[in-house]
């Protein structure tokens, strides 16, 4: 059934088959017709019908087998179902040995303990071994005929009873005990009564309804033996029962009596007699049950098609069912099935059959499986549990997983959507608030949880569980905020950490990479804010890079196109330098000459300088010694020093300053500062070179005095500045914007320092680690 | 003389300078506008030398020169604006056996010119001369025997301090000598404040033997640390 239903409904292609089908003639309808479930109300009178058989076979099956099984593991009298004659049952043999037992120890006047000792042997075999204990039979001396009926004889309790009759003549017809007007002997037994048992000779004889019974077989008594009575090889009759004469006889059908004169007595054969009926119904009973469970579940099983229909109209109307509630459904008829009886089977299994036989023995494992069993008595529990399962499984198969509905998870999903409504109302306030209130309310917290335990503890001061209790409540509280808070704190620090990165990365110069904190994180905001600063950041620094690489390649471009000409007028104004000019005209072509040279100069410089200040001047670093650099420095320039008149007052160190620089660069700064001084100098002044190491630097400093007044507030290494506005000749106003581009270009720090007419340009390097 | 030198560059006055300044040398001068031109007169077998600019229309100077070395051996020179280093290591490992930057100085062109005219003519002269003894270093011709240095053929005149100088540093191509060093092998005396006195022996060697002492191709100040030979192929 389910196999069919799965192979159409889950697979495509079967389903293709099907619509095709559906679409094609109708001959080909009428063959899928097969495989469909019947529609219509005479399709739903069958699903209903086929739920309810099913529903009735199943109620009738398990209850039927569950109360029989819960019976068996109590009373284990299943054979009952079988047995038409009472009289040939256990019970009533039973019965009949305990009477025996009983009218023998009337006859022997005395207590036959021996009669039900038992003894295991290595055999295994029970039997009786305490018979031969001599036994002295106190008899009444005088010979008694029917006796009276007196509440003092020893046989009261058995006079009324007219389902047993009796005669018992003890120690050779000293005396006798009886019930019966007439002698009991097999031919006359009287109307109703079918059973005679005599005791004579220390042998036991039985007759039923005339014939006489194999009572003792081989002779020898064991555990399967049918008649506990004395006569056996094993179990023989004691001297004290000798000369014992016992006469029963049993009414075929026992019958209720009463007894007027003390109330209402019920015979114990009668008893035993209704005990055996109520049995044998009991099982008929369960029988025709069973029965009738088969036959509903067979019918099912006809219309099995008809129930997948009922299944899932169950399945659509249990999907609204929360999945707390079905739990429910299956949890309370288990504890009722199961975990109560348990529970209170507990005592019984743990200190009767643990502590006598130990945890894992045969015995308690029996018994635990017959409580168990015992359990499945609790038919309604059982059924309630069973349909329970069968809805939720029945549930499962028919209705997606999506479509469960659970009353926790909802609550759950409201109360996360709370959380986050106030979280985010919370993020809105500034974090100091946030910060400094959670200062506030921890310690509150913590102070009533201390306060709780207080008024808890000294509220139950007198119980130590109770306190104990308490004290481990308050424990596992504190641990939990701690842990909860920790994690908070632990996060808040960790974003903090991240922050700070990110701003040390910003200031170091990375504005490629955001920093992305999760959207409940505390510093959220003020990541958003450092992240758009960052992006501006970026944003001018690629603007100026662009601007810059655009200016370079126009002074690039500019200095290419400006030389070509260049050379033509220097090439032109050298070769009519060479032509014999006369007088003004000389000099016209030597200035001309000249100032082509400068203009040249100038177009270089200009072109250094501003790829330096774009940062595009390629630069060789290397370790060099800054007091030798100097040193060549102004061996190289020997020549125009001299020239100049001035005189150079130079203090540098013998021992090598290692610094890491570019030398020709660094050449090209001291080349133009010497060059400037020597410029700009008061004529005859002297000028001031020094290197002084410390601190990790070496600084050079070189001081001249200018020839003319410094301006105020002028930046000396600015673009096109020098110290004189109207100056014409000279330089090109670069010299020093050069040095100090190529020191910063070599790692280096340059500056200008004027003190009235005392003009500084200090020049400083880190010293390198030796 | 009257060797024939062609001229390339897409300025017209830039080549009459030239053609002016070298025929007053006494060569016979080429004139082309474009790198087309100067790839029809490099054929010419008369052309012993070539002068070339680099940033020309139709086919630029870098790219005629690989066209001619493909055909020719001669000395090429190239001419350009372009001053950077970069540059100048470009144009040299294209092929250029020497490079000129704009604005030139025309008495350095001519210099260069003749130079590695000489270079050209009497190379075999000096590999048949020499087998090992002789040290060669582009221009330059060091015999150690009899302590001559010969720069594009011509001996030059040294002082004995030079000579020694010359020898220290010509020897070892390439290797950085502090002044001390030098001083102490020169002088054979304790170095003290030397920078002045080798600067000043070193300018007068390059005034001897570099064709622009200003910006010198053979002995070269490493700043900061000595002077080196650079070697050239």
């Amino acid at each position: 059934m389910d196999t069919k239903w799965n192979s159409t409904g889950k697979d495509p292609g079967g389903e293709q088959a099907y619509l095709a089908a559906a679409q094609g003639g109708a001959d080909r309808v009428e063959e899928a017709e097969v495989f469909r479930p019947y529609t219509g109300r005479k399709g739903q009178i069958r699903a209903v019908l086929a739920f309810l058989a099913f529903f009735l076979g199943v109620c009738l099956v398990l209850g039927s087998l569950g109360a029989a099984l819960g019976r068996w593991a109590c009373q284990r009298d299943a054979g009952n179902l079988l047995a038409e004659d009472w009289q040939e049952t256990a019970a009533f043999r039973r019965e009949i040995s305990d009477y025996l037992r009983e009218f023998l120890e009337l006859g022997a006047g005395e207590d036959l303990g021996w009669y039900s000792q038992w003894y295991e042997t290595s055999e295994g075999t029970a039997i009786a071994t305490d018979w031969d204990r001599t036994v002295t039979a106190t008899a009444p001396a005088e010979e008694t005929p029917l006796p009276a009926v007196s509440w003092d004889d020893p046989d009261v309790e058995y006079r009324d009873d007219s389902n047993v009759l009796y005669r018992i003549t003890g120690n050779g017809y000293s005396y006798t005990f009886s019930n019966s007007g007439s002698q009991l002997i097999r031919s006359t037994l009287p109307e109703g009564y079918n059973f005679l048992l005599v005791f004579q000779d220390s042998k036991v004889s039985i007759w039923k309804d005339g014939e006489e019974l194999d009572v003792y077989g081989d002779g020898v008594y064991d555990g399967d033996s049918d008649w506990f009575v004395p006569g056996y090889d094993n179990f023989p009759a004691g001297d004290n029962v000798s000369s014992v004469k016992v006469y029963i006889a049993v009414r075929e059908t026992p019958v209720q009596y009463y007894n007027t004169s003390w109330g209402v007595q019920t015979s114990r054969m009668y008893r035993a007699y209704r005990s055996f009926q109520e049995s044998r119904e009991f099982w008929l009973t369960k029988a025709a049950l069973l029965g009738a469970g088969v036959l509903c579940l067979a019918l099912w099983f006809c219309l099995r098609r008809e129930r997948q229909a009922a299944d899932k109209k169950i399945a659509f109307w249990t999907v609204h069912v929360w999945t707390e509630v079905r739990f429910l459904t299956v949890a309370v008829p288990l504890c009722a099935l199961l975990l109560l009886p348990m529970a209170s089977m507990f005592d019984t299994l743990w200190y009767r059959q643990v502590r006598l036989y130990g945890l894992f023995s045969m015995e308690v494992l029996d018994y635990m499986g017959w409580s168990l069993a015992a359990c499945l008595e609790n038919t309604g529990a059982l059924l309630c549990l069973w349909w329970a399962v069968w809805l939720i499984r029945n549930d499962h198969r028919y209705n997606p997983r999506e479509s469960r509905k659970s009353l926790l998870r909802k609550l759950g999903r409201v109360l996360a959507g709370a959380i986050r409504v106030l979280r985010a109302r919370d993020l809105k306030r500034p974090i100091q608030k946030r910060l400094s209130r959670q200062t506030i309310l921890r310690p509150l917290a913590l102070l009533l949880i201390i306060l709780l335990a207080t008024i808890w503890t000294t509220s139950f001061y007198y119980d130590g569980r109770f306190v104990l209790l308490a004290i481990i409540a308050e424990l596992a509280l504190f641990t939990l905020l701690h842990i909860l808070w920790g994690r908070r704190d632990c996060a808040l620090a960790h974003d903090i950490g991240l922050l700070a990165d990110q701003v040390e990365a910003i200031r170091s110069g990375d504005l490629s990479t955001p920093l992305d904190l999760p959207a409940d994180a505390d510093l959220r905001q003020t990541a958003e804010a450092l992240n758009d600063i960052q992006a501006g950041l970026n944003r001018a620094l690629e603007e100026r890079t662009r601007s810059e690489r655009m200016k370079v390649e126009l002074i690039s471009n500019v200095s290419h196109d400006l030389k070509t000409p260049l050379t033509s007028v220097l090439s032109y104004a050298e070769l009519l330098r060479q032509e014999p000019l006369e007088g003004a005209a000389a000099d016209y072509a030597r200035i001309i000459d000249e100032k082509a040279h400068r203009l040249a100069a100038m177009v270089q410089d200009v072109f250094e300088v501003s790829k330096a200040a774009a940062g595009q001047l390629p630069v060789h670093p290397e370790r060099l010694d800054f007091a030798k650099l100097l040193r060549q420095t102004l061996a190289d320039l020997d020549d125009p020093i001299r020239q100049s008149g001035l005189i150079f007052r130079v203090d540098l160190p013998e021992t090598p300053v290692e610094i890491v620089a570019d030398g020709k660069r660094l050449y090209r700064v001291f080349q133009n500062l010497i060059d400037n001084a020597l410029q700009y100098a008061l004529p005859g002044s002297r000028i001031y070179l020094t290197l002084k190491t410390g601190e990790g630097t070496a600084t050079a400093s070189l001081r001249n005095t200018s020839r003319d007044e410094l301006p105020e507030g002028v930046d000396f290494t600015a673009r096109f500045v020098r110290g004189d506005e109207s100056r014409t000749d000279g330089g090109s106003g670069l010299g020093l914007s050069i040095a100090k581009s190529f020191t910063e270009a070599c790692g280096g720090a340059f500056h200008v320092e004027t003190v009235a007419d005392l003009f500084t340009a200090v020049v400083a390097f880190p010293l390198t680690d030796k | 003389m009257n060797e024939t030198i062609l001229v390339v560059d897409d300025d017209p006055e830039i080549v009459g300078a030239i053609a002016i300044t070298l025929e007053r040398e006494g060569y016979r001068i080429l004139r082309a506008y474009n790198g087309m031109e100067a790839l029809d007169h490099a054929l010419d077998p008369a052309v012993r030398l070539i002068l070339i600019d680099v940033m020309m229309p139709k086919l630029d100077g870098l790219s005629a020169l690989i066209r001619i070395r493909e055909k020719r051996n001669l000395p090429i020179i190239v001419l350009s604006a372009k001053s950077e280093d970069t540059d100048k290591i470009l144009g040299l490992s294209m092929g250029a056996d020497d490079y000129i930057t704009k604005p030139y100085n025309p008495q350095e062109l001519a210099a260069r010119v003749r130079s590695q005219l000489r270079r050209y003519t009497s190379l075999g002269d000096i590999h048949a001369e020499g087998r090992g003894r002789i040290i060669v270093n582009g221009r330059l011709a060091y015999d150690p025997d009899s302590l001559e240095l010969r720069a594009d053929g011509d001996v030059v005149k040294l002082t004995p301090t030079e000579t020694r100088i010359v020898d220290l540093l010509i020897r070892n191509p390439g290797r950085v000598f502090p002044a001390e060093e030098i001083y102490r092998r020169v002088w054979n005396e304790e170095a003290f404040s030397c920078e002045n006195t080798v600067m000043v022996h070193i300018r007068r060697i390059r005034e001897k033997i570099e064709l622009n002492p200003k910006e010198p191709d053979y002995i070269k100040v490493v700043w900061g640390i000595g002077y080196k030979m650079e070697q050239h192929g």
